[in-house]
């Protein structure tokens, strides 16, 4: 089954990725190790912007079409589109917290990724308090789309919110450009992600057509 | 500045926590449906 | 196209009919933001500094939160008299309803937010005169955002049991934008600058106003289907 090649394949990525996490990426000169949460934290967030695209695609694609395979595509991206999306967060604080003293500083990234995070748990929320699966499925569709739309404006509302209040705090390395050691480190753990969320994803809408012909 | 490993194997080990436990969530849905699916019968 | 302007037309007016007749809900609402006062004094306490530092944001809490219960009952009437179905079932473009009921949504909230800065101006002696075209260049600005989300959403959890939970769960992440713009706007205005320094807050309120117009527009008809 292409799940399980998937899900063999993610497993191999996420090896790759630990390994140069930790392994040959170098140690980083400002901030020391703890910077190497930045290759759980990029990843992740990444992968959360690939599931809400596809909750907007699957969104659209069932309004036009009322085929339930987009709504079950939909629901399955949103899922873990929420997980990573937590684990951004997660790994933003922890990350912040032996570097900036606090637990959440409301820098620009950390606030627009919660501010996501908030608009698609309620996602979750809606399609949970819907019983009939063409309402709920129309109903999300349009939340699904509209957050998707809002995904930019909240971007640039907290950055700009954000630029007015305080100095910019980046979380990234130092001030140096990227060496390509971590560049490559940064991809291989994107990668790995990405295959995580693909194998999430292909086993939720599977699990999702089988409870609807249940 | 000290390396503070203790906060990477945290936020790695929160992901893995997290990931893993959707993992398993997905697995049992998916058991509990094929073992639906064989009571129903052909 | 002029049969559609009539439709939304129509709806609009009806509410505002409806509502004037019986007026419950602009006297509660109105009630409601007396009470908002209140209650933000004692949360920040007796210095009328930390309230005046604070006004910018107060007030469009105080419009959100209006807005909130505003916005919930949009659809309140065809719930309760039985008439979502006669929505449902009305021909032509369904946009129009929605448009008609924005329009109803948006007066609804500037009465509201005229209300609420009459009485901050009663209460903690303030004058907005010399602020008043450009504050209400960001007030209309902002509540558009809100109404157009509101209305919309409203729709969406109208015929749902957990409407008074999902509704806010819902709304409230989708207008930070329009918060975090109508709030430094607001701020700009209030402090007496003039309203071009604000003109990058006011430039994103109203592409953001446009977005939620679009997508409203748009889906509307998907969300009133049975």
């Amino acid at each position: 089954m292409a799940a399980r090649a998937l899900g063999w394949l993610a497993v191999l990525a996420l090896i790759a990725g630990l390994g140069a996490a930790f392994g040959y990426a170098p140690r980083e000169a400002v901030q020391g190790n703890v910077q190497r949460i930045m290759y759980l934290h990029v990843p992740a967030v990444l992968t959360a912007y690939l599931a809400f695209a596809l909750v907007f695609l699957g969104s659209v694609g069932y309004l036009l079409s009322r085929r339930a395979g987009w709504d079950r595509l939909a629901l399955a991206a949103a899922e873990p589109g929420v997980l990573f999306t937590g684990i951004t967060i997660a790994s933003g604080s922890i990350w912040g917290k032996p570097t900036w003293g606090t637990w959440w500083t409301w820098d620009a990234r950390l606030t627009s990724t919660a501010v996501l995070f908030l608009v698609y748990v309620g996602y979750l929320l809606l399609r949970g308090m819907v019983d009939e699966p063409d309402r709920r499925a129309r109903a999300a569709a349009v939340v699904g789309i509209l957050g998707a739309a809002n995904i930019p404006i909240v971007h640039f509302s907290v950055t700009w919110w954000r630029a007015l209040h305080q100095p910019a705090a980046i979380l990234g390395p130092g001030s140096a450009p990227m060496p390509l050691w971590m560049k490559m480190a940064l991809a291989i753990n994107w990668l790995a992600f990405t295959l995580v969320f693909a194998y999430f994803l292909t086993r939720r809408m599977e699990i999702a057509r089988l409870e609807q012909e249940a | 500045m000290p390396d503070n490993w203790s906060y990477v194997f945290s936020a790695y080990g929160l992901a893995a926590v997290v990931l893993v436990g959707y993992w398993r969530r997905l697995a049992g849905r998916a058991k509990s449906l094929a073992g639906r699916g064989e009571r129903k019968g052909p | 196209m002029s049969a559609y302007v009539r439709r939304a037309w129509m709806v609009a007016w009806k509410d505002v009919l409806s509502e004037r007749r019986s007026k419950e809900s602009l006297n509660a609402l109105v009630f409601f933001s007396l009470l908002l006062l209140f209650v933000f004094q004692f949360a920040l306490g007796p210095e009328r500094a930390r309230v005046e530092a604070a006004l910018p944001g107060l007030l469009w809490l105080g419009f959100i939160l209006s807005g909130l219960l505003a916005f919930g009952r949009t659809f309140l009437v065809e719930r309760e008299n039985d008439c979502w179905e006669g929505l449902v079932l009305s021909p032509g473009d369904k946009s129009a309803i929605y448009l008609g009921k924005l329009a109803g949504n948006v007066l609804v909230m500037i009465l509201v937010e005229v209300v609420l800065l009459v009485l901050f101006a009663v209460f903690f002696g303030l004058d907005f005169t010399p602020v008043l075209p450009a504050l209400a260049a960001v007030l209309a600005l902002g509540t558009f955002g809100l109404a157009s989300v509101g209305t919309l959403f409203g729709a969406i959890t109208a015929q749902m049991r957990a409407r008074e939970l999902l509704f806010p769960v819902l709304l409230l992440p989708a207008v930070v934008p329009v918060l975090l713009a109508s709030v430094s706007a607001t701020q700009t205005v209030l402090a007496g600058e003039p309203l071009a320094d604000a003109a990058a807050w006011l430039k994103l309120l109203a592409a953001a106003d446009l977005v939620y117009l679009v997508v409203g527009v748009l889906t509307f008809e998907f969300v009133l289907e049975g």
